[in-house]
């Protein structure tokens, strides 16, 4: 009995980091993975055992685990070159390791998915990217992350300087105890990127507008941000953030205290700010992961799982780990 | 002496906790329903059946036996006591209880008097012997009637442990209202004797007179016989350090607590917290005297060499006055009294910067913000209302305070905005009416309970105001 989901490594066809998808046409409908159709086209001769755990459902054929993985509905394909790039990233807080080698690719104007149970070490690697580790005390750093090409971590960037080019949306809506302008106006006062009011009123409108929120809070710029709605507030936190015009945004689980409601609108802003930005999010939600990512990286245990196109991390994926993950078997 | 009985009733009391137990178990063993209580809850419930009571009577008995035993001495006195002047009657008894306890008379009666004083003794101490052994033996029934009582009461269903759980809530809510009441007693007292103060001086002269000076003359052709009780003077002394102490204390404690909070590392907090907390507990008097006897003499020694450079100069005047600065002024109990509330203010706003949430911190920090930027347009505007808070309640306690302003502002009621000048403030000036032989119905004294009400209601109102607004912003993050 084979299950669908594990395939030779060796045969890499697709550009997917040491791994292969050999079943590219995998049918899907309406969209769910059709079991049992590709099911007995191959056998899995070299699959490994050493890593898998007991099958599941002996004779469901893949069925059942195929089922409870998210349908992929985000539009596919990295439209950009690698903005971002790790090399053998590890972190320490003090002693205790949250952070292994991690080695990840992150390209430009696209959704990139970080994914995995708590305290995996997600979260940890969202925050090197902005090097917001450095405001822990005790924590500690190694390896290479370049943007660009360049080096964030040497002495000659300033941190200050990257988060303003790095922008990062946290996982409960934190608006400043200011007006709704005064929030979007805050980057943007203090690294001095307009010179009058007019200018200011013009980036703060459009931040607004880019963030889907200009419609309902046109007509109060100047009430209180804490007195918005969640999913507002963290609509005000992104225009907040991509008011200074960053060229990464980081979001660390940003719907995990929203409604449904709220979630939906923030995911449909996420897929337009694609478009312009590279973003990074962090999710514990598989099914956001398959709706708003185009990648997905998975990390278990401080370690970087798997990474790849989303539709194949889904469909496809090559670590058993990977697919009791999806599955929903553990996390 | 009925203090002796109080092992015995200790031992009652352990007794009834061990009897009540056996018996609760007993029947409870010997009964076919499931017993609602535990045996132990039920020896609890005895134990209090037996002790309360008797200790009830015990403390009645010590409040009630030295008023009982005066009355009873004095009626049964002979004339020639009775006829006596009533301070000498009062030392007449005082010695006969001196005697009667087996010590030594305060003074030497008379032949006839010395008699009457072994007699009246004797007679003293019949009585209290028999109040004691009165008390003991009341004691002694209460604590018998209780544990009747509740020999009549354990049985399977009684709700001892409920029951016990109604006598602990009582007990709290006792020593709740204690405290409560005291301070009700403290607020009319001082109510009572600001009334008889006002009666004698209007309230308007009070509080709007800027005459101060409270000597009312023995004789009524004296100099200044009448006295003059207008506030105003002391309002604006206190006012002013009031003004100079929150000058010092103000900044020098928000920045650091802002240090202590955003800046500091864990090691340098670790030393910096505890010796803030230290100079918090270094008593007020010890502040005074370094007021008094450093500060004032090197701040009246800098100002009176300043004016020697000044004096010939264009400033000639001004150097003439800097020259006769004394070493108490404004300046010098403001100064130290801000010293004293730095630890105050700091404690106070680290709490409220640290109840500031992380996620605004790192918020301003993900959009590039320094430390700087971010404490000073992001915490602080969000910590603002705790941090007026903390400074009202400063300065409820800076015009509260005594120590330092007694030893190093002065006496002489200037209405002066001057820190250079002696002011006097409202709790110095209770201080000096109220120390040393007075009379208790001058107006003199009763000014002083004029003063502590004004006091006392301008502090309740900036503690109120203050804990108002230091609880809405707690709210505001929880």
């Amino acid at each position: 009995m084979k299950l669908p989901f594990f395939h030779n490594p060796a045969k890499a066809s697709d550009g997917r980091e040491g791994g292969a998808s050999d079943n590219p046409g995998l049918p899907l409908m309406g969209g769910q993975i059709v079991p049992g159709v590709t099911d007995t086209t191959r056998p899995d001769e070299t699959r490994d055992e050493s890593f898998l755990t007991p099958e599941p459902e002996a004779d469901a054929r893949g069925a059942p685990a195929a089922q409870r993985v998210p349908a992929v509905t985000a539009a596919s394909g990295t439209a950009g070159p690698t903005k971002i790039m790790a090399r053998d990233v590890s972190v320490f807080y003090g002693e205790k390791q949250a952070l292994y080698d991690v080695s990840l690719d992150i390209p430009d104007k696209t959704v990139t998915a970080l994914i995995g149970p708590s305290g995996c070490g997600k979260s940890t690697f969202l925050r090197t990217m902005n090097r917001m580790n450095d405001t822990i005390q005790g924590c500690r750093v190694t390896g290479r992350i370049e943007m660009d090409g360049n080096d964030i971590n040497t002495k000659a960037i300033d941190p200050v300087l990257l988060r303003a080019q790095v922008g990062m949306v946290f996982q409960k809506p934190n608006p400043f105890p200011k007006t709704i302008y005064e929030n979007v106006a805050y980057g943007p006062k203090i690294h001095g990127l307009t010179t009058n009011k007019t200018e200011l009123d013009g980036v703060v409108e459009a931040s607004l507008k880019r963030a889907g929120l200009w419609e309902e809070v046109a007509d109060r710029l100047h009430s209180a941000g804490t007195g918005l709605s969640g999913g507002q507030q963290q609509r005000l936190v992104i225009a907040r953030a991509i008011a200074v015009n960053p060229e990464v945004i980081l979001m660390d689980e940003p719907c995990s205290a929203l409604d449904p409601i709220a979630t939906a609108k923030i995911e449909e802003l996420i897929d337009e700010l694609r478009e312009r930005y590279c973003i990074v999010i962090v999710t514990h939600s598989m099914a956001q992961a398959a709706r708003v990512s185009q990648r997905t990286a998975f990390f278990h245990m401080g370690r970087l799982v798997e990474t790849g196109n989303t539709e194949e991390i889904f469909t496809n994926p090559r670590e058993r780990r990977t697919l009791d993950y999806i599955t929903g078997r553990f996390g | 002496m009925i203090w002796l009985f109080l092992p015995v009733l200790i031992a009652l009391s352990a007794l009834a906790f061990f009897g009540g137990r056996e018996i609760a178990s007993r029947r409870a063993g010997a009964s076919a329903i499931k017993a609602h209580s535990r045996p132990s809850q039920h020896g609890y419930y005895a134990l209090i059946w037996v002790g309360v009571p008797a200790l009830v009577v015990l403390l009645a008995a010590a409040i009630f036996s030295g008023p009982i035993e005066q009355s009873v001495m004095q009626a049964g006195a002979p004339d020639s006591i009775a006829q006596l002047e009533p301070f000498r009657r009062d030392a007449f008894f005082n010695d006969a209880r001196l005697v009667s306890a087996g010590q030594q008379p305060h003074q030497i009666w008379p032949q006839a008097l010395a008699e009457q004083l072994t007699q009246e003794a004797r007679r003293y101490g019949d009585l209290s012997r028999l109040l004691s052994l009165g008390c003991i033996v009341g004691a002694l029934v209460a604590a018998t009637l209780g544990g009747l009582f509740v020999y009549t009461r354990i049985s399977p269903t009684l709700r001892a442990r409920n029951r016990v759980e109604g006598w602990i809530g009582g007990v709290l809510f006792t020593c709740s209202v204690v405290a409560v009441l005291t301070t009700l007693g403290i607020v009319f007292s001082l109510l009572w004797d600001s009334l008889r103060f006002f009666q004698s001086v209007p309230i308007a002269e009070f509080l709007f007179g800027t005459q101060w000076s409270p000597q009312i003359a023995i004789r009524a052709d004296q100099v200044g016989s009448t006295g003059a009780f207008g506030a105003v003077p002391l309002f604006a002394g206190t006012f002013l350090i009031m003004l100079i102490a929150m000058l010092v204390a103000a900044p020098i404690g928000l920045f650091s607590a802002i240090y202590l909070s955003e800046y500091a590392s864990r090691t340098s907090r670790a030393v910096f917290k505890p010796i803030l907390e230290i100079l918090a507990g270094v008593p007020t008097v010890v502040y005074g005297f370094f007021a008094a006897l450093t500060v004032g003499p090197a701040f009246r020694e800098a100002f009176n060499g300043l004016g020697a450079l000044m004096v010939g100069g264009p400033l000639d005047g001004l150097g003439q006055y800097l020259m006769l600065v004394q070493n108490q002024m404004a300046l010098v109990a403001g100064a130290v009294m801000g010293i004293m509330l730095i630890p105050f203010v700091s404690s106070l706003s680290d709490d409220i910067i640290n109840a500031v949430p992380q996620s605004l911190r790192d918020g301003s920090y993900a959009m590039g913000a320094t430390k700087s930027e971010t404490v000073k347009r992001v915490l602080l505007p969000a910590a603002l209302p705790g941090i007026a808070g903390a400074l009202l309640l400063a300065m409820s306690r800076a015009i509260g305070e005594t120590m330092i302003v007694t030893m190093a502002a002065g006496l002489a009621a200037n209405l002066t905005l001057n820190p250079l000048d002696t002011v006097t403030t409202v709790t110095v000036q209770i201080v000096t009416l109220l120390t040393g032989d007075q009379e208790f119905d001058s107006p003199k004294t009763l000014a002083a309970f004029g003063l502590g009400l004004t006091l006392f209601l301008v502090t309740l109102l900036l503690n109120i105001v203050a804990q108002r607004i230091v609880q809405k912003y707690r709210e505001q993050y929880d």
